[in-house]
């Protein structure tokens, strides 16, 4: 399954750089990249199911609860 | 090239986008039979935030966006703001996707598998977004007539079997659960225009941002209060919060004949939701090239839509989880994103502005 995701999402990027008028390196390699990052987030819940959702603010809403718990105080 | 949307697209494209994929939600629940004066407290904070939106955008002079950025914030800052606002806008698009294919899959196709529904979603919005914002406003000018008449016959329908008691009485539990439900919907959607800053390339004149965000927003709140308001009052307010999709209900009550008309309210859901998820990619793809240097945004346009299929099956994946998204109130991420960042920057950009003309009369 891993496979065939990695598969479709190369064929689709190859078919759409070959589609390009001009490449220009700069272009191709942001665009390789963002597929990249496209297909490792295609494959990540495909190896794992249950994969935690990263959350970037976590630390700041749980210090505002922790706050907001202790009536403002630290 | 720069893209130009005339001032009544845009104020149409704003209302579509507001009014997207929230109608079917029990927006505001929390808030019982004072539901209406949520909506109200809701316009009435998120005001302020749409009026400093307009007001970023109409200090840039008429420039195009990312010269106006320039202008304004300097080179440094507005490319790293955009590489912020490009994930807030990806994350929107899963959110939006993920909400029509678990509303698909509860109502009309439930063994059909989620990524089926988000893959087809995930190639339309590539389409649009790849056409642009000139051709997105102009489908909304188009889209927003049947919009309108769905709503308005709904409505209509909606009033035989509403029973105007469920909003009594008034505030019976205090000005809390108002403000709660002022939150949430502060939230989702009337804060999520942020978006809609990166969208527009160029307006019409200097006074144009005011013109296009402002009625929009207002347009689109107007329409939310009414609609839901209506529902709660046919499906009783002790019991609005209960349902997945309280609108659905509500009109599910309606009799015409033999007919059926849930999925009239369908249509209007489909027509937001795909201009909502096509904006947000826009917005995105926008936003990336941008923080990169390019000036095409184009060719980004289809690593990020097939970003978002397994994005949305990733960020939420049941319909409670959806739900729970819809209602949630006020969470940290949203606040900076809606509230800090655009204040942040509002402040910055009026400092510089006025230092800027203090040395232009000053030479």
């Amino acid at each position: 399954m891993v496979g065939l995701v990695i598969l479709v999402y190369a064929a689709v990027a190859a078919f759409e750089l070959w589609l390009w008028a001009e490449r220009p390196w700069q272009k191709v390699l942001l665009y390789l990249v963002l597929f990249a990052g496209a297909t490792t987030l295609a494959v990540l819940p495909v190896l794992n199911p249950d994969l935690k959702v990263p959350e970037p603010l976590g630390f700041l809403e749980k210090l505002l609860k922790r706050l907001w718990q202790k009536g403002g105080s630290v | 090239m720069r893209e130009h949307v005339p001032d009544d697209q845009g104020m149409i494209l704003v209302l579509l986008f507001v009014v997207g994929n929230t109608l079917v939600f029990g927006l505001g629940g929390v808030a019982g039979p004072d539901i209406w004066l949520a909506f109200l407290t809701a316009t009435v904070m998120a005001l302020p935030m749409i009026l400093l939106m307009a007001r970023v955008r109409s200090l840039m002079q008429g420039a195009a966006l990312y010269s106006g950025l320039e202008q304004v914030f300097g080179k440094w800052p507005s490319r790293g703001l955009a590489l912020v606002y490009a994930l807030y806008a990806w994350r929107l698009s899963c959110f939006v996707v993920s909400d029509v294919s678990n509303f698909v899959q509860a109502i009309a196709l439930p063994n059909t598998p989620k990524v089926v529904v988000a893959s087809i979603l995930a190639l339309l919005m590539l389409w649009a977004a790849k056409e642009g914002v000139e051709v997105l406003a102009r489908f909304a000018v188009v889209m927003s007539k049947v919009v309108f008449a769905v709503l308005l016959v709904t409505f209509i329908l909606l009033l035989s079997v509403a029973n105007p008691a469920e909003f009594l009485p008034v505030m019976y539990d205090g000005a809390k659960p108002v403000f709660l439900g002022a939150f949430q919907l502060l939230d989702f959607p009337f804060l999520e225009v942020v978006v809609l800053f990166w969208v527009f390339d160029c307006f019409s004149s200097k006074r144009s941002p005011f013109k296009v965000f402002v009625p929009g927003f207002l347009s689109a709140a107007l329409i939310l209060l009414v609609m839901t308001s209506t529902s709660l009052a046919v499906v009783g307010a002790d019991r609005y919060s209960v349902f997945y999709f309280p609108i659905w209900t509500a009109v599910s009550r309606i009799n015409v004949s033999t007919m059926r008309l849930e999925a009239i309210v369908g249509v209007t859901f489909a027509i937001g939701s795909f201009l909502k998820m096509a904006v947000c990619l826009l917005a995105a793809s926008r936003c990336v090239t941008y923080a990169f240097g390019f000036s095409d945004y184009r060719f980004v346009v289809t690593p990020l839509a097939l970003a978002v299929i397994p994005g949305s099956q990733w960020l939420i994946t049941t319909l409670m989880e959806v739900e729970k998204s819809a209602i949630k109130t006020y969470p940290t991420s949203a606040t900076i994103y809606q509230v800090v960042l655009p204040v942040v920057f509002w402040v910055v950009a009026e400092i510089r502005v006025a230092k800027a003309r203090h040395q232009g009369k000053g030479g």
